[in-house]
């Protein structure tokens, strides 16, 4: 008898163990998910800002048209990207796109004056910082659903919950690897 | 690797608020000691109402917080179409954390201040004076958005109401049990009771430094929720440079937000009682100094990736 409740009390536990591990896991996997959508609605947002910003420059400084396809083109591929090395290539080119356009409009006074580009610039510094926390959110939620795979014990129940690593959302930013150069 | 600072820094404090809020659940078993040495067994029954009434006059105060205290602080709740700039702010905070998007309020004072508040992140309201929007530019803003964010995901409010529970019960038992000495009740009628005067000296002293002890433990665990506070800011914006020099404007700010009443003092990010008007011991807040010099120490790591 005594045995009995000895076992059965062991068998409940284990069972609470292994569920609440399952949920974890499962909890950790949507979480990542999550975080990527997170990604691709600030992408979008940002990809909305575009034409406007584009058409406020040109109003300016129409014979830029180099940088404009540049950013042009970069949103298109962008559009079409998906799966998270895709999005994450794409997205790096856009950044590095707008990146060349306002420094082009750091060459004309009057548009930075411009009222116009004065409340788009506002959009588009708290779209970038989205962008970076949403990149930021996700690589945190990856992490810790990464380390719960590949730790003990809750490596063993990965394979039952269908939970695998993931990919880290890595952009490809030459700025922060070369110096700046600077042309006059 | 510049995560390492504010993540150890983060556990750390975390640590220590366990420790605190255990030593005043030590300190709340050593008054009901003391009592039970001092006046013997028919005081058992004050200590559930003590706990009782302690319990019921926080636990209202904290489930209704995000209104109570816009009240008290005379905050005006705004929409995105107000300030479409600090919205901004704030929502690169809650996707930096995760947190659902809190209220917003504006408190009317040219005092450079903020602060948060609500029972759980889907009730929480965060609020800034109309004087911290003014000086601070969006670095600073978005360091102060991600402290308060911080004490939303921290629960600092639920922190707060079990340290000030406990605190209440220790004092309202000291009070009861300090009446019962003066009033001469219940210890000549039990002839049950410890009779060594060592034990007896020992839990009078016990009952009358307890509150004292328990503000003083209620103060420190105040103060490691902001230290840990600004580490987590840390971990939502990886810009430490923000929040230091948020803070130095703080410092350097002399003006004070108007009504100081110390019921909510403990919510704002700067302290908005006069540093003199409170020992260091009592401060709900660590010196400013010390917080922006552990926010030095996470930057000289450079940049997070």
């Amino acid at each position: 008898m005594k045995t009995l409740v000895i076992v059965l009390v062991v068998v409940v536990v284990l069972a609470l163990l292994i569920v609440s591990i399952y949920n974890r896991l499962v909890r950790l996997n949507v979480n990542v998910n999550e975080a990527f959508a997170q990604i691709e609605v600030q992408l979008k947002r940002r990809s909305d800002l575009i034409p406007n910003l584009v058409e406020t420059v040109k109003g300016y400084a129409a014979h830029e048209k180099d940088t404009f396809e540049k950013v042009v083109a970069a949103r298109a591929k962008a559009t079409a990207a998906s799966g998270v090395a895709e999005v994450a290539a794409a997205d790096g080119m856009v950044t590095q796109a707008l990146r060349g356009l306002l420094a082009v409009a750091e060459g004309y006074p009057d548009l930075k004056a411009s009222t116009n580009f004065l409340a788009l610039q506002e959009e588009l510094s708290t779209t970038e910082n989205k962008v970076s926390f949403a990149r930021q959110y996700y690589n945190d939620n990856v992490r810790a659903l990464n380390a719960a795979v590949k730790t003990i014990p809750t490596s063993f129940f990965a394979g039952m919950a269908k939970v695998t690593t993931r990919e880290f959302y890595e952009v490809e930013d030459p700025q922060s690897r070369q110096a700046p150069t600077v042309k006059f | 690797m510049a995560g390492v600072s504010f993540r150890a820094s983060q556990s750390a404090n975390k640590r220590k608020t366990f420790l605190l809020l255990a030593s005043m659940g030590a300190l709340v078993w050593l008054v009901v000691y003391a009592a039970l040495t001092y006046f013997g067994k028919s005081t058992t029954a004050i200590v559930p109402i003590a706990v009782g009434i302690a319990l019921i006059s926080v636990w209202g105060s904290y489930y209704t917080s995000d209104s109570i205290v816009l009240r008290m602080t005379g905050a005006r709740a705004i929409q995105q179409s107000d300030n479409p700039n600090l919205f901004n702010l704030i929502q690169e905070v809650t996707i930096a954390s995760g947190l659902p998007m809190p209220k917003v309020a504006i408190v009317q004072d040219s005092a450079p201040n903020a602060f948060a508040t609500g029972r759980n992140p889907e009730h929480a309201v965060i609020a800034f004076t109309t004087g911290i929007l003014d000086v601070m530019d969006r670095d600073q803003l978005q360091g102060v958005v991600a402290h308060e964010m911080s004490h939303i995901g921290n629960r600092d409010t639920l922190v707060a109401a079990v340290a000030a529970t406990t605190a209440g019960a220790i004092a309202m038992l000291s009070d009861i049990l300090t009446r019962m000495m003066w009033f001469g009740g219940g210890r000549r009628d039990n002839r049950d009771n410890n009779s060594n005067p060592l034990a007896l000296v020992v839990s009078l002293i016990v009952l009358i430094l307890a509150p004292i002890a328990a503000l003083l433990l209620k103060s420190a665990i105040s103060r490691r929720r902001e230290a840990l506070a600004d580490a987590t800011a840390v971990a939502f914006t990886r810009n430490p440079a923000g929040l230091r020099s948020a803070l130095e404007v703080l410092a350097a700010d002399t003006t004070v937000v108007r009504q100081r009443s110390t019921a909510v003092a403990h919510i704002w990010i700067e302290s908005p009682l006069d540093a003199k008007s409170v020992s260091r011991l009592f401060a709900t807040h660590p010196p400013i100094e010390e917080r922006i010099a552990a926010l030095r120490a996470m930057e000289s790591l450079g940049p997070a990736t």
